[in-house]
């Protein structure tokens, strides 16, 4: 049990410090941590996703508490909430001090031109991969020939179309999703 | 000055989780009203120079501006009291959920919500993927580091965190053979 401790504090220090740039850069992290350790399913993961989307609280931290929560308990969601905020505290606390004589960031433009690329990357693979797990798959992965889930296809259609052109909004589109999901399901 | 009480930061922040629904951003029109205007521990500019940085170094982007402002009120523990008031309500309202979910969890009209649920979380991470891609991938370099990443994270099971590392020093090095001159 201490050792599962150690190892959350361990990967949500580091999801605390790699993930630059708001709440879902903290999703490949999760990702990646669910392959290697195998502490919840990629299911139960997104599950958790959907449920932080509609919780009230920053969506990283929510993450947090939940993945903590499921894998250690209370002392596990305690451990890895203060763990994705350890760092960043520090580092906040000295740029605070530091920032009325360097105003703004310059020195981290030029360091961001690569990492929101990058960040992009890291979400696209996620993305690939669980359009790949849900619409389309295959056993073992990646091989032919593919199998089509035909309702999850539709869901996802109908899901699209109106949200490639609405701003985004994470809580009606989860309604909908859920609703689309109990209604298609049922026939 | 007179001392703003430790209590009165972590109420304010517990006030604002709550209201805290989606992306960080969301947090800087509040800390506007309660912080900015009300209460006056910081000013306007300040907050908008707390967010700018927020965003640029690690960490959760609304746990990161309410460190600053709480640092800002009352030193280190008023940062203390502000990142335990943000984090609170994120923290019982998980734990609560959780519990009500394992409960209700077996049913099928549960799973076949959850099921769907599943596809919109493709979908809110595709139109994030879209987000980011307008604003920052632009250029051939930025395009190329894109592909690249891309390609490395399907075909091999990399760290997100090599990732990072690899693409700031890139990125480092390209601007400065770049000699300035933006990408």
């Amino acid at each position: 049990m201490l050792k599962l401790y150690f190892l959350l504090f361990y990967e949500f220090t580091k999801i605390g410090l790699f993930a630059i740039g708001g709440g879902y850069a903290a999703l490949p992290f999760l990702y990646f941590i669910q392959a290697k350790y195998q502490w919840f399913t990629v299911d139960e993961l997104t599950n958790m996703i959907a449920v932080s989307n509609i919780t009230p609280g920053p969506i990283g931290i929510n993450m947090a508490t939940y993945t903590g929560y499921t894998t250690g308990g209370i002392i596990g969601s305690v451990i890895a909430t203060s763990a994705i905020v350890f760092l960043p505290f520090l580092i906040s606390i000295s740029m605070v001090k530091l920032i009325d004589k360097y105003k703004a960031c310059n020195v981290t433009e030029s360091v961001f031109l690569g990492l929101r690329p990058a960040s992009c990357a890291l979400l696209g693979s996620i993305g690939l991969k669980l359009l790949y797990d849900t619409i389309i798959y295959s056993k073992p992965e990646w091989s032919f020939p593919f199998q089509v889930d035909y309702k999850a296809l539709i869901l996802f259609i109908i899901l699209i179309i109106p949200f490639s052109f609405i701003k985004k909004n994470p809580l009606l589109i989860i309604i909908l999703g859920a609703l689309g999901g109990i209604i298609i399901q049922h026939f | 000055m007179k001392k703003v009480s430790l209590w009165e930061i972590f109420k304010i922040f517990f006030l604002i989780g709550i209201q805290l629904l989606g992306g960080g951003y969301v947090i800087v029109p509040l800390l506007k009203k309660y912080i900015v205007d009300e209460r006056q521990w910081m000013s306007e500019e300040e907050l908008i120079d707390y967010y700018a940085m927020s965003q640029c170094i690690p960490g959760i982007i609304a746990g990161n501006i309410s460190i600053c402002s709480g640092y800002k009120a009352r030193g280190i523990l008023g940062a203390f009291a502000a990142i335990t008031g943000i984090v609170a309500p994120s923290f019982f309202s998980i734990i609560l959920l959780a519990n009500i979910l394992i409960n209700v969890v077996h049913y099928p009209i549960v799973q076949n919500a959850f099921w769907g649920i599943r596809i919109s979380v493709i979908i809110l991470i595709l139109v994030t993927i879209k987000d980011i891609w307008a604003k920052s991938v632009n250029s051939k370099f930025t395009y190329t580091l894109f592909l690249l990443i891309l390609l490395a994270l399907l075909f091999f099971h990399i760290s997100p965190a090599i990732i990072v590392i690899l693409s700031a020093l890139v990125s480092l090095l390209y601007s400065n053979l770049a000699g300035g001159k933006n990408a």
